[in-house]
Formats: C-alpha cells, sequence, structure tokens
C-alpha cells in the first residue's frame, strides 16, 4: 500500500473518530444540564471543561467573550473556525478519504460524503438549533455506520489494520482526557454535592459506558471504580486498556511480532504500553497521582502514534537516504490533506 | 393520449430525436413512448433522484476560479442520445481510421520525418507546434504508439452530417461520467435500457487496463501500472480516481513515485515498489521540473529519462500535443491521405489558419461570423465565437490574431445537431457534441458511444463542463430498429 494512502486511511479514521466521540460528549452535556436544574444556571462552569477537553479554549475565546451554553454549543459542533468542530472533524475526514477514495468501498465513500454534505446543509444548522439531541444522535448513528459499513466491507489488509489503529489511537486519547477533565473539576470545584455525582454519569455517559458500567458494578457511582473501568477494563470497547490491546494486535498483525531484536518499533513501543496498563492497579495509578499518570499515558500514545508514522509513511525515505535526483517531493507530513500541495499548481485546463 | 413531447419544437436544426414535430427517428421510437407517457412531474421526480446519487457519490468536477463551493455535479440529462447501429459503424471506423493515421505521423514526427521533407505537410507550422518536443527526436516509444487514449471531439451540422471537430491526444477526460451516466440511466429507467438492444460501455475499465499492460517494459509478465494525478484539486481528480478504481491500480501522486537506479519507484508501507506503466493524468509540461517546467512540483524528478530508456512507459507518449495542435489538425486529412492512401471517413470542419497570410486576412474581416480558437487551449478556454461576441472582444482578437498568427485558427460557426433536454417541466432542444473514446493497445478499441455533451445554455454552442456544460448517456444499438 502507498504510504500515503496509509497516512490518509489512518487520519480519516481519527477524524470520524473525533467527530463521534464530540458528538457523545456534546449530547451526554446537553443531558447533564438538564438533569443539573438551578446548578446549570452557570452555564460556564459546565462548558469550559468542555473546551479544555477539546482543546479549544483559546481558539473559543478568540471567537467569543464569554461562555454561554449556546455559542459554546455551535462552536464545538458546527463553527468553521474551530478546526475540531464536528463539521471540521468530518470535512477532514472526508478530504483524506476523497484523496483515497479509489481504496474504499463505493458505501464507506458516500456514507462519510453524505454527512458531510447533511453537515454543510442549512437543515443541518436548524436541527442543530430545533433539536439538539437529534442533531448529535444523527451524527452518532453516521458514525455508527461508518463503523459498520467499514467492517463489514474492508478487506482485512492493510487498509483495515490502518483503519484500527487511528480509531484506537484516537479513542484512548479522547477517553483518557475525558476522565482526566471530568476527575479534575470534580474535585477542584465542587459547586455543591449534587452535581458530582452527575458529573461522572455524564462522564459514562460521553464514553458509551453506562450500562456496561451498571452490569459491572454495584457500587454505581463511586468515582474510583468508574475512572477503573475506563481506564483499565480489557473487556469494554472504549477503555483505554482496550484501544492499547488493540493497537498492539494490530500492529503485530501488520508487521509480526518477531524477536526483540528485529522487531518493527510500533511492535515494541505499543507492546510495553500494553504491559504496562494490563498489570496497572488503580492504587497504583491514585498514587502517582490520575492527572500525572495520564499525561504519562498520553506522551507514550503519541509515541505509538509517531513510530507508525516513522515506520509505514516515512519508510521508503529512511531506506533510501540517497536520491538520485537533485530536488525531491516535499516532505510528507502526518495528517496528509494537511500538506497538500496549493490548489493552484494542480489545476490544468482539461482537454 | 397526450405525451411529453408534443409540444417539443427540432426548430431550424437537425434534430437527433424528431425529423419532424411530433415526428420521433426510426431509432428513437422505442422510448419515445415510454418517456413521453411519463407527467412532467413523474419525469422532474427521476431527474432530482440521479442528480442527488451523483451528489452523494461525489461524481464532481472543480470549476477554476469559482471560491463557492469548489466541487458541482456534472449537470446531467437523462433523455438518452441513441445513435442507430449504421451509423455507429461509419464513425467507429472513421475514429479508428484517425487514431491511426495520427500514431503514424507522430512516429514520422519524432524520427525521419518523410511527411516534412517531402513537403506534403509544412515543416514550419508542425515544427513550431508549441506542444512539440524536439527532446523526444529519435526516442523510441514502445511499440511505436503514441496515443494510447484519444477522446476525439465529433460534432453535426445541419444536415447531420458527422465532422470531427477536434482531436484530444494528450490527456482527454470525461470517460468516468461516460461510465456514471449508463449507470444513472440503470437506476433512473431500468426497463428502457431492458428493452432496447443498448450496447454496454462498462469494459472500458478493462479495456483501459489491457491496453496500458500490453505498453509493459519487455520481459514484465505482470506490470504494476497507477494512474498519476495531479492532485485533488485538480477538476477532473474524481475521474483519475474512478478510473483507477476501475482498473484496481493505485492512484498516485508525484510525491509518491521517486527515481533509483534509472527505474521509478512509488513509496509503500513495506519500501519501494516498482512502476512499470503510468497513465499519467499530468500534462508534458509538469511531469518532469528535470525536463520541462523547473518549478513543476507535481511530477517526478528524472521521470523522462527513465521513460527514454525504456524502464517506464507513459501513456500517452510525450509530445503527442503536436498532433492535436489545433493548426495541425488541419493537416490530419492529408496525413490519412499520406500514412493509409485512403480517404478520411469523418470530414474535417473547414480551418483558416492564422499562419497563412490570406486565411490571415480572411479570419480578420470575419471575426464576427468565425468562431476563433488559441491552438494550444482546451475546456473551451480562449476562444471567441463570432456571432455572440460583443465589438470589444472582437478588437481583442484581432490584436491577439495579429501578434501571433500561428497561435489562432478560425472555422464557420456549425449549426451543431439538437436533442431535447428536459428544462422545468418540458422538453427543449439543446446543441450537443460527441466525445468517442478510443484506445490504441495491441489494436484499436472504441467504446461503443461516448459521452454525449450539452450546451445546456440556451441557444449556447459551447458544451464544455468548464462553460455550463452537461452531459447524457449515449445508447449505441446492437440492431437497428
Amino acid at each position: 500500500m502507498l504510504s500515503r494512502v496509509a497516512d490518509s486511511i489512518y487520519w480519516m479514521a481519527r477524524y470520524m473518530e473525533r467527530a463521534e466521540n464530540l458528538a457523545r460528549l456534546l449530547l451526554s452535556t446537553q443531558d447533564l444540564l438538564l438533569d443539573a436544574g438551578a446548578e446549570a444556571a452557570d452555564e460556564s462552569q459546565f462548558w469550559a471543561p468542555i473546551l479544555m477537553t477539546t482543546g479549544d479554549e483559546e481558539a473559543y475565546h478568540t471567537a467569543h467573550a464569554t461562555i454561554d451554553g449556546d455559542s459554546a454549543a455551535h462552536f464545538l459542533a458546527l463553527s468553521l473556525k474551530n478546526g475540531n468542530s464536528i463539521l471540521n472533524c468530518v470535512r477532514s475526514a472526508r478530504e483524506n478519504a476523497r484523496t483515497i477514495r479509489d481504496q474504499l468501498s463505493d458505501e464507506l465513500w458516500e456514507c462519510i460524503n453524505s454527512l458531510r454534505l447533511f453537515l454543510e446543509s442549512p437543515e443541518a444548522s436548524e436541527m442543530h438549533q430545533s433539536q439538539t439531541a437529534a442533531f448529535y444522535e444523527k451524527v452518532l448513528l453516521a458514525s455508527y455506520q461508518f463503523q459498520g459499513i467499514a467492517a463489514s466491507t474492508t478487506p482485512r489488509d492493510e487498509s483495515w489494520h490502518f483503519l484500527r489503529l487511528g480509531l484506537c489511537i484516537e479513542r484512548a486519547d479522547k477517553t483518557s482526557r475525558l476522565i482526566d477533565t471530568c476527575s479534575a473539576i470534580s474535585l477542584e470545584m465542587p459547586p455543591s454535592p449534587l452535581a458530582r455525582p452527575l458529573r461522572w454519569a455524564a462522564l459514562l455517559r460521553s464514553c458509551s459506558a453506562w450500562h456496561a458500567f451498571q452490569a459491572y458494578s454495584s457500587n454505581k457511582l463511586d468515582p474510583v471504580k468508574i475512572i477503573e473501568y475506563l481506564l483499565l477494563d480489557p473487556t469494554f470497547p472504549r477503555s483505554v486498556a482496550w484501544c492499547v490491546e488493540q493497537l498492539n494486535s494490530t500492529l503485530v498483525e501488520l508487521c509480526g511480532n518477531g524477536r526483540l531484536d528485529d522487531m518493527k518499533t510500533p511492535v515494541r513501543v505499543s507492546g510495553r504500553l500494553l504491559a504496562d496498563i494490563t498489570y496497572l492497579t488503580m492504587k497504583e495509578v491514585l498514587k502517582e497521582g490520575l492527572h500525572e499518570y495520564i499525561d504519562r499515558l498520553q506522551e507514550k500514545l503519541n509515541d505509538v502514534g509517531q513510530t507508525i508514522f516513522e515506520t509505514f509513511v516515512l519508510y521508503a525515505d529512511i531506506l533510501t537516504p540517497e536520491q538520485e535526483a537533485s530536488t525531491t517531493a516535499p516532505a510528507i507530513i502526518p495528517g496528509a490533506f494537511h500538506t497538500i500541495l496549493s490548489s493552484d499548481i494542480q489545476m490544468q485546463q482539461q482537454q | 393520449m397526450s405525451s411529453l413531447f408534443d409540444d417539443y419544437q427540432p426548430g431550424r436544426f437537425f434534430d437527433e430525436m424528431f425529423d419532424a414535430p411530433a415526428h420521433a427517428r426510426e431509432h428513437y421510437s422505442g422510448i419515445t413512448g415510454s418517456i413521453g407517457s411519463l407527467t412532467p412531474g413523474e419525469y422532474a421526480a427521476r431527474q432530482r433522484t440521479a442528480d442527488a446519487v451523483f451528489l452523494r457519490q461525489g461524481v464532481t468536477f472543480t470549476v477554476y476560479g469559482d471560491q463557492q463551493g469548489t466541487e458541482r455535479i456534472f449537470p446531467f440529462d437523462l433523455m438518452p442520445r441513441i445513435i442507430p447501429r449504421k451509423e455507429w459503424e461509419r464513425v467507429e471506423a472513421g475514429l479508428i481510421q484517425r487514431i491511426t493515421a495520427l500514431n503514424l505521423f507522430l512516429n514520422d514526427v519524432y524520427h525521419s520525418q518523410h511527411i516534412l521533407n517531402d513537403k506534403t505537410l509544412p515543416a514550419e507550422l508542425v515544427l513550431s507546434a508549441s506542444h512539440y518536443r524536439p527532446e523526444f527526436k529519435g526516442v523510441k516509444v514502445p511499440h511505436g504508439i503514441y496515443i494510447h487514449i484519444c477522446g476525439t471531439d465529433l460534432v453535426r451540422d445541419d444536415k447531420g452530417e458527422y465532422f470531427v471537430l477536434e482531436d484530444n491526444g494528450r490527456c482527454p477526460s470525461g470517460a468516468s461520467y461516460m461510465l456514471e451516466n449508463r449507470n444513472a440511466m440503470k437506476r433512473t429507467f431500468p426497463g428502457l435500457l431492458q428493452s432496447l438492444p443498448v450496447r454496454p460501455v462498462d469494459a472500458y475499465g478493462s479495456m483501459l487496463r489491457e491496453t496500458l499492460a500490453h505498453l509493459a517494459p519487455p520481459g514484465v509478465i505482470d506490470p504494476n501500472i497507477v494512474v498519476l494525478t495531479p492532485g485533488v484539486y485538480n477538476s477532473a481528480y474524481f475521474e483519475h480516481c474512478y478510473l483507477a478504481k476501475q482498473m484496481g491500480v493505485p492512484i498516485v501522486e508525484g510525491r509518491d513515485l521517486l527515481l533509483k537506479n534509472g527505474r521509478v519507484f512509488m513509496r509503500t508501507t513495506t519500501g519501494l515498489q516498482q512502476v512499470h506503466v503510468i497513465y499519467r493524468r499530468i500534462d508534458d509540461d509538469f511531469l518532469d521540473p528535470l525536463v520541462f517546467r523547473k518549478d513543476s512540483l507535481l511530477g517526478v524528478p528524472g521521470i523522462v529519462s527513465a521513460y527514454q530508456q525504456g524502464h517506464v512507459a507513459l501513456a500517452n507518449s510525450i509530445g503527442t500535443g503536436v498532433a492535436d495542435d489545433k493548426a495541425v489538425y488541419a493537416l490530419v486529412p492529408k496525413m490519412i491521405q499520406y500514412y493509409l492512401d485512403q480517404e478520411p471517413i469523418l470530414p474535417n470542419v473547414p480551418t483558416y489558419l492564422g499562419i497563412e497570410p490570406k486565411e490571415c486576412d480572411h479570419i480578420l474581416a470575419n471575426l464576427d461570423k468565425l468562431v476563433v480558437k488559441a491552438v494550444n487551449e482546451s475546456g473551451g478556454y480562449g476562444m471567441l465565437m463570432g456571432p455572440h461576441s460583443t465589438k470589444e472582444e472582437q478588437v481583442e482578437f484581432a490584436k491577439r490574431i495579429t501578434a501571433n498568427p500561428r497561435n489562432y485558427i478560425a472555422q464557420p460557426v456549425l449549426q451543431l445537431s439538437r436533442h431535447p433536454v428536459f428544462v422545468d417541466d418540458h422538453f427543449e432542444g439543446r446543441h450537443i457534441d460527441l466525445r468517442p473514446y478510443v484506445l490504441y493497445g495491441d489494436r484499436v478499441r472504441v467504446v461503443p458511444g461516448g459521452l454525449t455533451r450539452v450546451a445546456l445554455k440556451k441557444g449556447s454552442l459551447v458544451v464544455n463542463s468548464s462553460q455550463g456544460g452537461g452531459s447524457k448517456d449515449t445508447w449505441v444499438l446492437w440492431e437497428d430498429e
């Protein structure tokens, strides 16, 4: 498979997963606000952490002076100015898909393209205002559809593996960020004892884990149990541990296991992370500090991402450092479409 | 019973479907009844279904210089254009004759230049074509074939006579729309296609692949074929992708390829993989910054030398533009006589050359009546439609022609044939042309039909997608009715 194609499949999957996670987070926040009653009067304390989770605080504040629910929700869902809005994530997924549409099943391409067409339409803005929950549900459904079509139409070759890698890294990153933010605000700014359990319930919902967790734990809203479940449970498909296990097994399928001295770097790096998270206890996490641990975890996830990039995208260049020709094509950078040559030079008159 | 076609006026043009009001030609009789019996609402609903499918599938092209949403669907008119068998057989023979002569001409021009040396064609005119590549004189190309994929534009005049309007022998586009139009028809009017003996077009992908595989360097049994695109922002990107997918080969950009030991490789997740045949959809100028435009980031440095050494094949070859230069076009009938000793089956449109002083005077004196074309432009750019032009435009073109007469030709305005097209809630006649696709590999193959392009603006004679054109499905019948 072309390195550029692998990179685009990976980023297409990441952006779709990012859009889905954001839609679910926004949906659970909306529910939380409804449940919080009078406490929801100060909307900013609910929305600020979300902007923190998605890493868009700065971008938001350049566009808006204060945090209010409507502006924040619009900013996160449909704003063109927010590079990480649902709309822009889907556009990015679609742009990546467009560069590799010959590699995708028609059904998969049409699924992404239809979602993009919907999000860009006036109906989408209208729906987001008047039936907000239905809007998020529609995005979620489209993402589930994407996963389903991908699973049932993608050959289990490299295409599938790079899809899985993108999805698992993005999901592990988002789940760990959600845990981090939720625990930080619950510990630091407890507005009242009432809101706290609601926030933990919202955390579970934003990871689609509410029902699974009910079956798993008898202690319904023990924060430590919730964190343990979302971080370390090997069976729940949005937990960090599950994602890491999938990452590692996908990488093993991609490049084999082999002896340690000729093992491919991503296999080794993800294997070490897997061993660590498999044998980790909550006690140890809390001793180190949850926030500190998650920081370290995210660094390691980034390392895995970086080695994937170096191994599969830059591979050919690393092997052939001496180029015969004097000029070389511009280097490929992760997230292929961002670096696409300026559109002007691709234009030529058509015969 | 009333019909959707009751009020249709064929007008004073050659109408493909009706030879008189409410009287359909024989080969259209099979569909006149079933389409005519629909209500305008029913017909419009099917048209909307087809449009929605195109949009969802992203069957789009890009209009340059248009800031608003750069992707558009290529407007598709559901009413099919039908060509009876006998008529098609003559067109096909004419196309085969033409591509054969063009390839013999290119092989000659890039080798001994007999046709110039014995003054059958003026050397000065041919060698001054801007797409002539002197670098390629004496270079052997696989099987001596230069144009493997040709998209010849045909038009019919007010008597229904077919003419060749231009030979597109560099990177002709549109084949993907031909294929998608047929798919759209299958979904919207399945019964119609079943009831008529229509020749299928869906073998184009495998025919193209065979044509390309034929070019592989000697000894390569299972060649790696790729489609080379300028990238997603190119107006024909959809098509590049589509054709790659039809053939089951990778689509690559210049940055995916590199040269090593004089051979071309692509960068893959498991290292470098050699490429044997490149269906390139990048113009000559951008192909290799070491040889042509130095500033091109789209191409692959060194690819031309790999081609010259025979390590990789390119389709189409480099320098084919000398044959589809609009001034050289005027000489194609002479090429057919010279190389094949035959009379052209498909005539040219009468053409005045700016480089010939007498003809140039005629052009300048009749700017308001002629169509003037710059010889190297395509897609409807660089054109003056005399009767529809303003005085200012004519003055501007007169200046340009006087400054560089070699660069311009002119032709009388042909009253192109028309075809019923659905407008709002009824049918109106619109001018059309036809672009069949001709493939030259181990033998010459012509896809039955091609892309019928429609000038959707009332009265317009310009069918290019970039200038408000649309398209239709084209049905060639196995049997005449």
